[in-house]
């Protein structure tokens, strides 16, 4: 297992956990599909934000939610 | 027949509601859009037999889950207004998230009838959708729609079904989901969603046919490589930002300003002509110097305003908000704003209130106050003829010094965000995720729309709060508190006068200490472009684009030594008008926004002391620059300002303080 900010672009990873305090945060990705089991995609790291791809849309993340997401 | 559109942020929902009732909403091409439901009828055309049909747009929502905070105008509206039929558009491009909210409507009990919106990309992209086994999975009508195509579009179909579904009296049948019904606890509702997530991606695989996965990299992600780069992407925003402004004010919008104020000249020397001479000279001054030339001059920027929105218009449409918002995101973070406060800013040069509105998007509450705050220092288009008029007159209508205010606005905004989260104490964090919606053709047509109506609202300001504000200046200048013409020679006795000179004390400091200017920065506060009007009418200027005489472009020198102050106060007096408090529509609208009486005043007394200050530091620096001494009231106003600044250092100490105390208590929130 590790966080997502260190995944490599164009791989599929499957979500673990998203570890964070935040129940809100959890919930939201929860309804747009990122949640234990589905799949996450790098597109791309810009800046300080990474540009990923879950079910079929493209959303930018920052880092620090990007650390929060563990696959 | 009451019909709800819901449906995820950016799947078309406004562009549906205005394809079927005819009106003509806001749209743009990023999630959160729309902030408040809309209502309007079904038009005409689309409503064959005549029925009852009230459409009501909703802010889009990526779930009803009771356990989300977020997108609650929805959720109630669904609940309790007990619509009859819902218009769940559906995004055909991205099936696999939409039909998760999908399913929560269809357990309402209330007929669901498919939007499947946006066909034209799906096939663009070479995807298959079966359309009759979704039907069957999901047990209600699925009608494919491309609503920006004006004919053909599915519209009439999508109308039908929901006619007939709506007159079946039938409780819509809801998709097997297993402890969905009986769920009351959190851990049941956490349950349920997963296996409505597994029914979902059942259901998509079985209709659905991908030619290329959506996870492959696209053209669309190289250019987001460009456009939301590191480095390049703060210089492209600069350049379009200019771009934008080039053109409004530069380019297209004086040379369409030259052609209206010549009309307006025509008229102003028709009606004199009309009156003659036997006509008293107080009414006569009334209608041609208080009426026609006040309202004239600031009529007279309406091209400008038009050109501006339509450009406007074109960058919303476009998909480039959205990246912006993740260049931003990376500074304003570090002065505890979030990227999203970008687009109120954007969306606020066009007009403030809009741009205040859309602040609801962001869902730290501190952020959103901030930016609610701060969004306003942002130029709007109210103040675009300010803006042109000192740069036509005292700065030979140089396109720097209006792209300048834009970008001195964004300092200004993030040198306020500073301080403000400094005096709220509050350094919490908060995580940024935005979804990016592909980019696309901007639409001439729709920008055409959206132009013609901010140019008719724009109008019907200026024909009804403006002209009556000329007016009452034109009457207070004319005549002393005896009610009497006051003489030529002494205008300074006149009731407008008596007034505003108090005031104008305060503004020695700055430059611009006359009653005049004091006059004009106060009916500013009713509508921004009041304060050409009435420079206008206190000075008796007809008008201020003329390609003769006092020219927007170059040859001002008239206008500037009727004014009577330098460049560098006319520059202050620039700055002043932009940074102090909007207009009292805006103020309202912060206040909702805000939900604070005390984050109000602060807000209002903080943009006070910003446009002082500013203000003050122009006039002064710039004054000893160019004379090589300080300007006059120089120690007063050193005074009022220091008093500012002493008043914010100490709110910030009290912000650390409450810091320290609150850090253990409190949990950060999102």
């Amino acid at each position: 297992m590790m966080s997502l900010s260190r995944g490599k672009l164009n791989t599929a990873y499957t979500v673990n956990s998203v570890n964070t305090d935040h129940e809100d945060i959890r919930e939201f990705l929860f309804t747009l599909g990122c949640y234990p089991g589905e799949k996450v995609t790098i597109i791309s790291k810009l800046a300080s934000n990474y540009i990923i791809n879950i079910k079929d849309a493209r959303y930018s993340i920052d880092e620090d939610l990007a650390k929060a997401i563990m696959v | 027949m009451k019909i709800a559109l819901a449906g995820n942020p950016n799947s078309g929902k406004t562009t549906l509601f205005n394809a079927i009732t005819g009106k003509i909403e806001q749209v743009g091409n990023w999630a959160g859009v729309t902030v408040e439901k809309k209502e309007g009828d079904v038009k005409q055309s689309l409503n064959l037999r005549n029925e009852d049909l009230v459409v009501v747009d909703l802010p889009g929502a990526y779930s009803m889950s009771p356990y989300t905070s977020e997108e609650s105008i929805t959720r109630d509206f669904v609940q309790n207004k007990k619509p009859d039929v819902i218009i769940n558009i559906v995004d055909s491009t991205n099936l696999s998230r939409s039909l998760f909210f999908t399913t929560q409507l269809l357990e309402l009990g209330i007929p669901v009838v498919v939007a499947l919106n946006k066909g034209d990309l799906t096939q663009k992209k070479g995807n298959t959708i079966d359309i009759p086994a979704l039907s069957d999975a999901l047990k209600c009508p699925v009608i494919s729609t491309v609503s920006t195509k004006p004919a053909n579009n599915g519209l009439l179909e999508l109308i039908n079904a929901v006619i007939a579904v709506g007159k079946s009296n039938k409780k819509q049948i809801p998709p097997n989901i297993s402890g969905a019904k009986k769920a009351s606890t959190k851990e049941e509702f956490d349950k349920a969603d997963k296996k409505r997530f597994s029914f979902v991606n059942t259901v998509v695989a079985e209709v659905e046919r991908r030619k290329v996965s959506s996870e492959k990299q696209t053209i669309q992600d190289q250019a987001d490589r460009i456009i939301a780069h590191k480095w390049l992407g703060i210089p492209i925003f600069a350049a379009i930002i200019w771009l934008v402004f080039s053109i409004s004010q530069s380019w297209v919008g004086p040379w369409l300003a030259d052609t209206l104020v010549g009309w307006i000249d025509l008229l102003y020397a028709g009606v004199a002509s009309l009156l003659g001479e036997e006509v008293n000279p107080v009414l006569a001054a009334l209608l041609l110097d208080g009426i026609i030339g006040g309202v004239g001059a600031v009529i007279g920027f309406l091209p400008l305003i038009m050109v501006l929105f339509f450009c406007l218009a074109l960058l919303e449409d476009c998909g480039y908000m959205a990246r912006v918002a993740v260049v931003m995101d990376r500074f304003f973070k570090k002065v505890g704003l979030s990227g999203k406060s970008i687009i109120p800013m954007i969306v606020g040069t066009g007009c403030g209130i809009p741009g205040i509105m859309a602040t609801r998007t962001i869902k730290n509450e501190r952020q959103r106050r901030t930016t609610a705050m701060l969004a306003p220092f942002m130029p709007c288009g109210a103040k675009l003829p300010i803006i042109a008029l000192f740069a036509g007159v005292f700065f030979g209508d140089n396109a720097w010094v209006g792209t300048s205010m834009y970008f001195l606005g964004i300092i200004v905004i993030i040198i306020s965000a500073l301080i403000i989260r400094r005096i709220t104490g509050d350094f919490s964090k908060s995580y940024f995720i935005m979804e990016l919606p592909e980019y696309r053709m901007p639409s001439i047509k729709r920008a055409v729309i959206s132009m013609f109506m901010r140019a008719k609202a724009f109008i019907i300001k200026a024909g009804t709060i403006i002209l009556i504000c000329n007016a009452l200046v034109q009457i207070l200048q004319t005549f002393n508190w005896q009610f009497q013409v006051v003489a030529e020679t002494a205008p300074e006795t006149s009731i407008l006068a008596s007034i505003a000179s108090p005031l104008a004390v305060l503004f020695i400091p700055l430059g611009f200490g006359l009653w005049q200017f004091a006059a004009a920065a106060v009916t500013g506060f009713i509508a921004k472009e009041n304060v050409v009007g009435t420079l206008a009418v206190c000075f008796s200027i007809t008008n201020f684009i003329d390609v003769e005489e006092l020219a927007l472009v170059g040859g001002s020198a008239e206008v500037s030594s009727i004014f009577g102050i330098s460049a560098v106060a006319a520059l202050s007096y620039l700055v002043f008008n932009l940074f102090t408090p909007p207009c009292f529509a805006a103020i309202g609208a912060m206040n909702s926004e805000m939900e604070s009486r005390k984050w109000l005043f602060g807000a209002v007394g903080f943009q006070l002391s910003m446009g002082y200050t500013l203000a003050f530091l122009v006039y002064q620096i710039g004054t000893l620059v160019t004379t090589g001494s300080v300007g006059t009231g120089f120690i007063g106003g050193l005074i009022a300002v220091a008093l500012i600044v002493t008043g914010i250092i100490y709110l910030m100490r009290k912000g650390a303080n409450s810091t320290r105390i609150s850090a253990e208590m409190q949990s950060v929130k999102i």
